[in-house]
């Protein structure tokens, strides 16, 4: 050591004087395409002479020797060599560096390279997954990024769910996202923001999300914003829009009215009725399907649809989807900003459904002299969403009943007397909620200061915030078409605000000296959400008219249904250190520190540290440099995180509410009633958070002139103090409260991400690119204080699944098939071995909802202004717990129509069947949670395809050079291979505090649409 | 300059992470006289589990009934097909309607101890508030003695356990003595009168430790105190029948305890939100079209039919049904069966051909939801259901009727004294004098009228037993079924089949058979299941869901 450094020191010394001898002064520009850059790295090759540019891009240098070699570097842009040759002065321009190591990656609150992470930081090629006409930003993660999965609903508008690396929590598995400076776990916020407008998608999935402590335990999705550039010629605009349509991509099969007909003799026959009678098909030995409805009330004709009415194709429709974006950025010397406005309107593949928004955005940035920089970023947007689903109600409408009466009114079920069961008209529900929406107005983004008083030094506050503000509006009108038509028509209206804001400042020092590089970063952070809402309801208006639908004109008593007020609060210190030698040994340490006002005591604090290191070997000595190999980095990491999201913001304490509906009693025998309280939910004071310890080993690996590059990251996820209801302890003998959040087990996420790509650019100017990933996970319970916990209640069965140790989460649970009886009755496997099958014991884990892998292949080709680009993604070996089959395929609702499947039912001479045999109840338990149920959900679907045409330069010349235009038509969803027999493999769960014991449950599932595009692409 | 404002923005204010409760009560705004009440009202409310399961949870215990021989669970066989496993004797421990009848329950005990325990917690609690101290025993009572006569043997939550929330205890032992205590209590500690009617009052309390002692077979200690009650208290049965169903006789002298059902004109919180599906279906019928649930069965009314003395046929060997519409369209000409009927018949079914609760007359099949298929035959339900001209108790929207129900009526007090001195050898003349009451009551009460003005609807003959029962298996066997004709759809039945024991299950299996022989089809399209009434069902099954969650502490009874 002590001879390294006096080695050292003679080699600096001797350098000093070679400057000494040979001296001259070099000055110059470093500029890049907007204008000049500061802070650029100016260093004569092979000496410590160096300097960075100032404000101005202006460097100076002293003591250059004539024959030196200058080289020119700055995070992002491509290393440039110039020699000297005696000049006295070079200015240099910078371009662009394409190759991914040298790509500035935001982590956080510092921003690091990416051949310098040792992380598990995953990035979204941005210009890629836009292709994909998302509503949702987070929508462009789905098959983008290893470690993701990704589930997108089919309404317009609705968040996606976002899972990194498996299930770490039996309690909210959602991520963080950062945007900008914004910190929430709201999904919806991604609703408000034009991609368009989005510069970088990264995801955080291990340790290095531990700069986030507390929250950070489910992963992090960073996304910055684009801002303009510092002394650009002249403005830049962009244009942006399409144009098209969607359409369903599947339509179950279900029975015409002779298939209805024949199920319900065929059923009767079987259950022992000699003379099969149904109000609408008549008596005898076979069915008479009648021309019109009936039974129908006096004045009221309704003709039957020659086949039957097919539900499916009367509640879809060709629903269009427009969006128009237009941004403008520009910057002078000492300012410049980005500005956008866009317009989307998707309408849904169900009548009447859709999303609409506007959205804004103004980034802008100012030097106030030579150390100050301020800057702001400002989203707003107003979305108006309808999200009505009838799905049930169309697979269970007979196909009897046509859309209209003879009248034009909805025909519908009209009484009992009709036979048609109960189910409502599905298209003139959606009719009735065309008028329903929620608006939402939000306003988000940050202010920050920077100063950089040293050369390296850099203090920056941050205060950010986002409001929102959402009214939805319901109105409930009369059925008179159905045969349980609401009583009284109703308005609800519901509407609250949240506001939140967090406020950080760091300090941030960097400083290279030889081949040590250091990045220190030291912050504090406070930050506060807030909520109110409220839910009124009013019944009895006199109009049906939607001007009408005011409170303030209904005739009956108005009722609150729900009114919250809730909110918590966070401060926190944290800190990171970067160290690097020689470029080729990297290490990480990040340390935080959260206060968080959900828990008490000394559970208020966490502190969540993370260490990584990496070891880029390629840039060893040894390692040959013009070998196959151009980059070769291993990595691995270890940290702790946190996961505070909680279904509720009080947990630790008790608490008692008025309860109007809950806990009123009228003592007098009449009103009003007296006022009384009931315990709602059992505090915890001992509560604390869920962690997780996460390890991440990796390598990277570039080939072929970094043509090739393969990322490969094997995780180990041990999650401990997994938070969620302890209904042992307010067990079934206790009080109607929620029962206090606990901590109680432990699982497990192992897993590995791989993604391989392959870019390449011929001579010939072809350039195409293929890029896959591969993920997996393994999710198990390893510990919990109770024999299990269930998800959510069905309604019709029950809860279908079991989360117990052994098993993954939310496992499927139930009886086993085992065949089919002499009579065509389901045996079950006797798993509890009582000598009686089918019974309560004899339920079992029947199925799981965890895929064995996920995966995403994007292929792009272009050629001399041709570009291709297309989006296979999948998952394999998931099931599905098909909840629709309860209504479709047993005769739960007896007249209700009916999958075809129950073609396939069990007869004397089919007794290889499908289905047990027809009868005109559920017999023998069968429609009870089954692996009947259960179907294989794995998938397999082109989910974008691009073609575009880029206008050659000759021709967009004629405007302006800096003019392209490009021109494209899209498809999203085109083809589908799948086993599955439901509307669509890609479920998107309920989002309720039972979610993640409650996965891959098919209950009515908003289907997805394919959509075709036609777009165009302009920049001036 | 900023970050030194900014952290002593942080440390200046410690409760910047300080847990919040906003817009609800924290334990100690509890503390207080108002605390107390909102508690004790808030376990009055728990009475109709509305909190709990909709209608799978009911404090009128109407789906007992609909296991029992008075009802069928009504609508079609594949709507809420648990209830039908239930009807026909496939008892899942995982069944529903049995979890949250028992979670409803026991949420309401431990209602009571959330007030007992507040009251104990405050210094001199107990004889600051000493009244409110026993409506909650007697309310802790109330919903013990309900769980124990559904479910047997369940654990006993005392105020000690709730303080702790130690729910988890043993079910080894029945908690009778538990519930007589607390009953015992609540005699001693309330008043006879209550300045609100709906509150328990000490005769109450008295009434409902004889009946806990009746239910134990301790005949003459239950004797003595329904002696008391008939003797010193306050009550008396109302002139006519019906007149308990409807707002005339709304906590009137024949009322000891009931849950007092108001509908409103917003939700309708406090009407009746368990029965909500037992109201006759179709387009036509007059409540709003839902759900046809819970209706009464041929056998039922078969049981109304009386001889020629105006007195009840026990063995009905022979005889057709009381005429009835099933399979009988409503196209198709009806002609009202004429032979002798009790008047409480037509208070307790409704049929075609008759008037309907001030609606006019009931058109048959299209208000029935159920079809010939399905085990639910074609009556309707009545006596939850609100008289078109009692507005006090029509919600202004939805079906949460303001019927009050009745957990104990006078009529109930002497038939259970009746019942009590024949079983414990005592005066046979005198258990013929409470029943004869009983029929009396009903023999000069208003009966239903045709709709066309012609007199009664039907033909009304009921006469008191002339002569005292000739011995005590006479007696018992009339006052039995006098209990079933005067509490028919009042969510008693079962729990009276299931302390009758082997005789219960008599009961049960021959009604089974019969009701299949008069619902033809229904029983073709059901005959292939097993459908006996067993020893075994005594008790239903402790819920699967529970004892798992007990950790197992919870044990199952006995045959399941």
């Amino acid at each position: 050591m002590k001879k390294t450094f006096s080695k050292n020191l003679i080699f600096l010394g001797s350098l000093l004087f070679m400057s000494l001898a040979y001296g001259q002064t070099l000055t110059g520009t470093v500029s890049v395409e907007y204008g000049p850059l500061p802070g650029a790295n100016v260093l004569v090759k092979g000496t410590m002479n160096g300097t960075l540019t100032d404000f101005d891009g202006n460097y100076t240098l002293s003591n250059v020797a004539s024959d030196a070699t200058i080289s020119i570097s700055y995070i992002g842009y491509k290393t440039l060599e110039i020699a000297v040759n005696g000049q006295a002065s070079i200015n240099i321009s910078l371009e662009e560096d394409a190759s991914q190591l040298s790509e500035v990656i935001v982590t956080g609150y510092s921003a690091q390279t990416r051949g310098d992470i040792t992380g598990s930081v995953s990035s979204v090629d941005v210009s890629e997954a836009f292709k994909n006409q998302v509503v949702n930003a987070g929508e462009a993660l789905d098959g983008r990024v290893t470690g993701v999965q990704v589930q997108t609903s089919g309404q317009p508008g609705q968040a996606p769910n976002i899972v990194i690396r498996g299930f770490g929590s039996t309690n909210s598995t959602g991520p963080l996202f950062i945007i900008d400076g914004v910190q929430t776990d709201d999904p919806n916020i991604l609703n408000s923001i034009n991609p368009a407008d989005i510069k970088q998608m990264n995801v955080l999935k291990d340790g290095a999300a531990a700069i986030y402590g507390a929250r950070a335990s489910n992963g992090v999705v960073i996304v910055t914003t684009r801002g303009g550039g510092y002394n650009m010629d002249k403005a830049k605009i962009s244009v942006g829009m399409y144009t098209g349509f969607a359409d369903a991509v599947n339509r179950p099969d279900l029975l015409n009215v002779e298939q209805h007909a024949q199920m319900i003799w065929d059923s009767q026959l079987n259950s022992g009725v000699p003379n099969p009678t149904h109000p609408q098909y008549g008596s005898g030995a076979s069915p008479t399907i009648p021309s019109t409805i009936q039974f129908t009330p006096d004045g009221v004709t309704a003709n039957v649809t020659p086949g039957g009415t097919n539900w499916f194709d009367e509640i879809f429709k060709t629903a269009l989807a427009n969006n128009y974006s237009l941004s403008m950025q520009n910057g002078g010397e000492s300012g410049k900003y980005f500005m956008s406005v866009n317009y989307l309107n998707r309408e849904g593949i169900q009548a009447f459904t859709g999303f609409e928004r506007l959205a804004t955005r103004l980034n802008s940035e100012f030097k106030i002299g030579k150390y100050v920089t301020i800057g702001e970023h400002l989203n707003v947007s107003f979305s108006d969403q309808n999200s009505s689903n009838e799905t049930e109600m169309a697979f269970r409408m007979s196909p009897l009943v046509p859309v209209r009466d003879t009248d034009g009114n909805f025909a519908g079920t009209y009484s009992g007397a009709t036979g048609l069961g109960n189910p409502r008209n599905p298209v003139a529900e959606l009719s009735r909620a065309k008028d329903d929406y929620t608006k939402t107005f939000r306003a988000f983004g940050d202010v920050y200061m920077e100063v950089k008083p040293l050369e390296g030094l850099t203090i920056k506050t941050n205060l950010s915030g986002s409001m929102s503000y959402f009214d939805q509006r319901r109105f409930f009108p009369l059925q008179p078409e159905h045969s349980e038509s609401r009583p009284n028509n109703e308005l609800q209206v519901v509407d609250g605000n949240a506001f939140l804001w967090n406020w950080s400042n760091t300090v941030n020092y960097v400083k290279a000296f030889g081949d040590h590089n250091i990045n220190i970063l030291v912050g504090i952070e406070a930050l506060q959400e807030n909520r109110i809402e409220k839910d009124v309801r009013r019944r009895d208006f006199l109009f049906e008219t939607p001007s009408f639908y005011q409170l303030g004109t209904g005739t009956g008593t108005p009722f609150i249904n729900n009114s919250l007020q809730e909110g918590f609060s966070m401060n926190s210190y944290f800190g990171s250190a970067n160290y690097s030698y020689k470029n080729r040994y990297l290490a990480t340490a990040t340390l935080r520190r959260d206060k968080s006002s959900r828990f008490l005591g000394d559970n208020q604090v966490g502190v969540f540290p993370s260490f990584s290191a990496g070891w880029r070997v390629s840039q060893e000595d040894f390692f040959p440099q013009d070998g196959i190999i151009n980059n070769l980095k291993l990595k691995a990491s270890w940290g702790k995180l946190g996961n505070q999201t909680l279904p509720a913001e009080n947990p630790t304490l008790n608490i008692v509410a008025v309860s109007e509906g809950g806990a009123f009693y009228a003592f007098n025998g009449n009103n009003p009633p007296t006022s009384g309280a009931e315990l709602i939910a059992v505090g915890n004071p001992d509560l604390k958070w869920e962690t997780s310890v996460a390890q991440n080993y990796g390598v990277d690996l570039a080939m072929l002139d970094n043509k090739l590059s393969i990322g490969f990251e094997y995780f180990n996820i041990t999650t401990e103090d997994l938070i969620s209801r302890d209904n042992n302890l307010i067990s079934t003998t206790a009080i109607d409260a929620l029962p206090p959040l606990v901590n109680r087990g432990s699982v497990q996420n192992t897993g590995f991400d791989l993604s391989i790509g392959y870019n390449d650019q011929t001579e010939s100017g072809f350039s195409y690119g293929i890029n896959a990933n591969i993920s997996h996970y393994r999710n198990e319970v390893t510990d919990l204080n109770s024999a299990f916990q269930t998800g959510y209640d069905t309604g019709r069965i029950g809860t279908v699944t079991r989360t117990q140790v052994g098993q993954p989460i939310s496992s499927f649970f139930g009886l086993l098939i085992d065949g089919f009886d002499d009579t065509g009755r389901w045996t079950y496997v006797d798993v509890d071995g009582d000598g009686i099958a089918g019974n309560d014991g004899d339920r079992t884990i029947i199925g799981s909802p965890h895929p064995d892998f996920t995966f995403g292949v994007n292929l792009n080709a272009a050629y001399k202004g041709i570009d291709i680009s297309a989006l296979f993604t999948g998952s394999q070996g998931n099931d599905i717990f098909n909840y629709t089959k309860y209504y479709t395929d047993f005769p739960s609702f007896f007249n209700g129509n009916r999958s075809a499947a129950v073609l396939d039912s069990w007869t004397p001479t089919n007794t290889n069947a499908t289905l047990p045999a027809l009868s005109t109840n559920t017999q023998n338990v069968e429609a009870d949670p089954s692996s009947y149920y259960v179907e294989d959900g794995s998938f397999a679907r082109l989910k974008n395809l691009q073609i575009g045409y880029t206008l050659p330069n000759s021709i967009t010349n004629k405007i302006s050079e800096s003019t392209s235009f490009r021109v494209y038509v899209q498809g999203t969803n085109l083809i589908t291979w799948t086993k599955y027999t439901g509307l669509d493999p890609e479920i998107i769960g309920r989002q309720d505090d039972n979610a993640t014991r409650s996965l891959g449950i098919d209950n009515q599932v908003y289907p997805l649409a394919r959509l075709i595009t036609l777009g165009i692409n302009a920049n001036f | 300059m900023y970050a030194t404002v900014f952290i002593s923005f942080i440390a200046c204010s410690d409760e910047f992470t300080d847990s919040t409760l906003t817009g609800q009560l924290s334990d100690e705004s509890l503390q207080s006289e108002l605390g107390v009440n909102l508690l004790l009202t808030g376990t009055y409310s728990a009475m109709d589990l509305g909190d709990t399961g909709g209608f799978r949870a009911s404090g009128d215990n109407w789906w007992q009934d609909a296991i029992s021989d008075d009802a069928h669970k009504g609508s079609t066989d594949g709507d809420q097909q648990e209830l039908l496993q239930l009807e026909l004797f496939q008892w899942n421990t995982s069944n529903r309607y049995l979890i949250e009848q028992w979670t409803g329950l026991f949420a309401g005990a431990n209602r009571a101890n959330s007030v007992l325990t507040l009251i104990s917690s405050i210094e001199g609690g107990p004889e600051t508030f000493a009244p409110q101290f026993a409506e909650a025993r007697f309310l802790r009572a109330h919903f013990n003695f309900e769980l124990t006569k559904m479910y047997g043997f369940v654990p006993f939550i005392s105020e000690q356990n709730y303080a702790d929330t130690e729910f988890n205890q043993p079910n080894e032992v029945q908690i009778w003595d538990q519930i007589e205590a607390d009953y015992a209590f609540a005699v001693e500690n309330l008043p006879p009168v209550q300045e609100e009617v709906g509150r328990a009052n000490s005769w109450a309390a008295k009434a409902f430790l004889a009946k806990a002692h009746l239910f134990q077979e301790e005949w003459s200690q239950a004797l003595t105190i329904f002696t008391d009650v008939i003797n010193s208290g306050p009550y008396e049965l109302l002139p006519n029948y019906n007149d308990n169903f409807r707002l005339t006789g709304e906590n009137g002298p024949e009322s000891i305890f009931a849950i007092q059902f108001v509908p409103d004109g917003a939700a309708s919180f406090n009407g009746n939100s368990g029965g909500t599906l037992n109201f006759p279906h179709g387009g036509a019928a007059p409540f709003s079209n839902c759900c046809g649930f819970f209706q009464p069965t041929i056998d039922l009314v078969n049981a109304f039919q009386t001889d020629g003395n105006g007195l009840p046929i026990f063995d009905r060997a022979g005889m057709p049904d009381f005429k009835n519409t099933y399979l009988v369209a409503d196209s198709e000409p009806f002609e009202l069966d004429n032979s002798p009927i009790d008047p409480r018949m037509d208070f307790t079914a409704g049929r075609r051909g008759i008037d309907y609760q001030g609606y006019g007359e009931n058109p048959g099949q299209a208000w029935v939801r159920a079809t010939s298929t399905d085990f639910a035959g074609p009556y309707l339900p009545r006596k939850h259901i609100w008289h078109k001209e009692d507005g006090a108790n029509i919600p202004g929207s939805g079906r949460n009727s303001g019927v009050n129900h009745h957990f104990m009526r006078y009529s109930d007090v002497l038939l259970m004294a009746a019942e009590a001195l024949v079983e414990s050898g005592g005066s046979l003349g005198t258990a013929t004098q409470y029943v004869n009451m009983v029929r009396n009551r009903v023999k000069t009460g208003a009966k239903v009228q045709a709709v066309e003005g012609s007199g009664d609807a039907a033909n009304y003959v009921i006469e008191p037993y002339l002569t005292d029962f000739a011995s005590p298996e006479e007696a018992i066997q009339a006052i039995r079924f006098e209990r079933r004709l005067e509490f028919a759809m009042e969510g008693k039945r079962l729990a009276d089949i299931s302390r009758w024991g082997p005789d219960g299950v008599e009961i049960m299996n021959s009604y089974i058979e019969r009701e299949k022989a008069s619902l033809t089809q229904a029983a073709v399209s059901i005959g292939n299941l097993n459908n006996t009434f067993e020893a075994r069902f005594r008790y239903f099954p402790i819920p699967q869901n529970a004892i798992d969650l007990s950790g197992n502490i919870l044990g199952q009874n006995e045959g399941y």
